[in-house]
């Protein structure tokens, strides 16, 4: 038997026998979707703490360039990166109501028209903003007409953030994803990124917003760590293949991102730098900050990285082993 | 009504005859496939055996393909056959990870190169893309050669008796452990025989209703479902052995014992 003639029948006997690993959204093209991810996490946090910061007038400049970067990472990196990854990108438009009622079951289609409404009221918002905080115009009409779209940006910034979240817990067939829980971390990592963004930006703005952020950082710190932690272990006990893909993330190829990605740098160092602040009473070093503010954004990038790689198919014969 | 398949692996001798049907009605590109053939490998540690596995679209009642594509390009038809509007798809891949079975394929440009990558089309080919063009960067599956169905109820056939109207993997399958039918009719073949033979469909736990049916022995449990010995062919048994033939190691051990 020669070489060609063995690995099409090893391919046809391992083909959803076993667990199967997805590749279509991290192997190939499928990268883009990991990045669109992971801007969609960042540009999401960052907005809705750009909005937390905006309600407070001597955070009004760091408010205005937080949420314009947040705005840009959606508008410009995301959905680009999205519609790069489409088989036919011209055909973008097909998902929109009135051309497609999709919205009303898909996730993907509701995340599509979510994510170019939050991006209207947020560029209404931010035009607002600027005005406010560079004091063209500050009446109480314009304070109130932000507050109004802030209100409205923000909660289609909230459903742009977990809709992905909804979209691969959907996935029955992958059972590592088909959990609640995984839009409450997504949207949760995505606020405490957008916490640590923020700190470089008042960093520029000379605002001091980082005792704030940091303070923030810290419990959502925490917070994530416990979620994730329950994520993991209820992925644990939910099935032979969810079992699988923890097993994968902890312990098997992809560990290396899980426990230095995610943990070290994502979690660990930002939340030391921001302790030893709290107890020292004193703000880190910019340099530290820098530091600790490039660690969770590599820890925003594997965490998507690492649930993309780990979703792994429920084998297709039920009885054949015990998945 | 409601077309549905029964699988009777029983009868199966894995000759891939319906997997070459399916490439030749629907021109398929090379590196695409619709049906497949699975193994299932058991091994007690004394003997290795190999059950394989027709799998296609299961054209599921409750379709988690239909709900999740955002263009609306993957739809359901009155007679339960899920099918995919190739003009609308923009090949975002949902489908193909949301589908339990897997039976959705992504045709990128990798798996479509010509069928003799070195040289020009075939005519095989150059007709396949004037009668059933695939296109690039959309997604592909089984659709129970629905193309043959309308035709065929067109001239007053009846899909899974007359020829004419009946998938062509049904009509090649020399074993006859394909048969094809009306689900929602209790006195068709196929519901008769998943009655009878206690047909029963893969994952039947998601809730997705499929409309492909299985009957087998091992996995069905019913004694009748039993392949009788001279149902598998010579050939057949002689090519598994050679590729599924215990280890050294594995047969000095049970030599001992």
């Amino acid at each position: 038997m020669n070489a060609r003639t063995a690995r099409q029948w090893m391919v046809t006997h391992e083909w959803m026998i076993k667990p199967m690993a997805q590749t279509e959204w991290i192997s190939g093209k499928g990268l883009l979707v990991w990045w669109a991810e992971v801007f969609s996490a960042l540009g999401t946090g960052l907005y809705l703490v750009s909005i937390f910061f905006a309600l407070r007038e001597e955070f009004a400049v760091t408010a205005f360039w937080a949420g314009i970067l947040g705005w840009i990472g959606i508008a410009i990196f995301k959905l680009p990166l999205h519609a790069f990854y489409l088989g036919k990108w011209y055909r973008f438009w097909r998902a929109f109501p009135p051309f497609s009622k999709a919205w009303r079951t898909s996730w993907f289609a509701r995340g599509i028209v979510m994510t170019m409404i939050f991006l209207v009221f947020g560029a209404i918002q931010l035009i607002l903003q600027g005005l406010i905080a560079y004091d063209v115009a500050d009446s109480s009409g314009v304070w109130a007409a932000n507050y109004v779209f802030m209100v409205l940006a923000g909660i289609f910034g909230v459903m742009t953030a977990v809709y992905c979240g909804f979209a691969m817990s959907y996935c029955k067939s992958v059972p590592f994803w088909n959990t609640g829980l995984l839009p409450i971390v997504f949207l949760l990592m995505g606020v405490a990124d957008g916490l640590a963004l923020i700190m470089g930006v008042g960093m520029v703005t000379g605002e001091d917003v980082i005792p704030t952020a940091e303070s923030a950082t810290r419990i959502l710190l925490i917070v994530n760590a416990l979620l994730i932690i329950m994520y993991l272990v209820n992925a644990n006990y939910q099935s032979a293949t969810a079992e699988l893909s923890v097993k994968e993330l902890v312990r098997g190829r992809v560990a290396w991102v899980f426990w230095l990605g995610i943990v070290l740098l994502g979690i660990i160092v930002p939340l030391v730098v921001s302790v030893v602040s709290y107890f020292t009473g004193e703000e880190a070093s910019t340099g530290l900050l820098v530091f600790a503010i490039i660690c969770h954004t590599i820890g925003a990038f594997s965490l998507k990285y690492g649930v993309l790689k780990v979703g792994i198919y429920r084998p297709i014969l039920p009885k054949g082993r015990a998945y | 009504m409601r077309w549905g398949m029964v699988i009777n692996l029983a009868k199966c001798t894995r000759c891939h005859g319906c997997i070459a049907a399916c490439r030749i009605e629907h021109f398929l590109p090379l590196r695409m496939t619709w049906p497949r053939l699975i193994a299932l490998e058991t091994d007690d540690g004394f003997s290795v055996d190999v059950s394989t596995y027709p799998v296609r679209c299961n054209q599921c009642k409750e379709a988690p393909c239909v709900e999740v594509c955002p263009t609306e390009a993957s739809y359901k038809r009155e007679d339960g056959i899920v099918a995919i509007d190739s003009n609308k798809c923009f090949g975002c891949r949902y489908c193909v990870i949301a589908c339990p079975y897997q039976n959705r394929t992504y045709l990128s440009r990798k798996r479509n190169p010509n069928y003799f990558p070195e040289h020009a089309k075939t005519g095989f080919e150059k007709k396949g893309k004037q009668i059933y063009p695939h296109q690039v960067g959309t997604t592909e599956k089984c659709n129970f050669c629905m193309e043959r169905i309308d035709a065929g109820l067109a001239k007053g056939l009846k899909p899974g008796i007359d020829r004419e109207a009946t998938p062509a993997c049904v009509n090649i399958c020399q074993a006859r452990a394909l048969t094809f039918g009306d689900l929602d009719d209790p006195n068709s073949n196929v519901s008769k025989l998943i009655r009878e033979k206690n047909g029963f469909v893969l994952h039947d736990e998601y809730g997705t209703e499929p409309s492909v049916y299985y009957i087998d022995y091992k996995l069905g449990g019913a004694p009748s479902n039993k392949a009788p010995i001279e149902a598998q062919t010579g050939s057949h048994i002689q090519h598994l052995s050679s590729v599924y033939a215990p280890s050294k190691e594995k047969l000095a051990k049970k030599n001992a014992d």
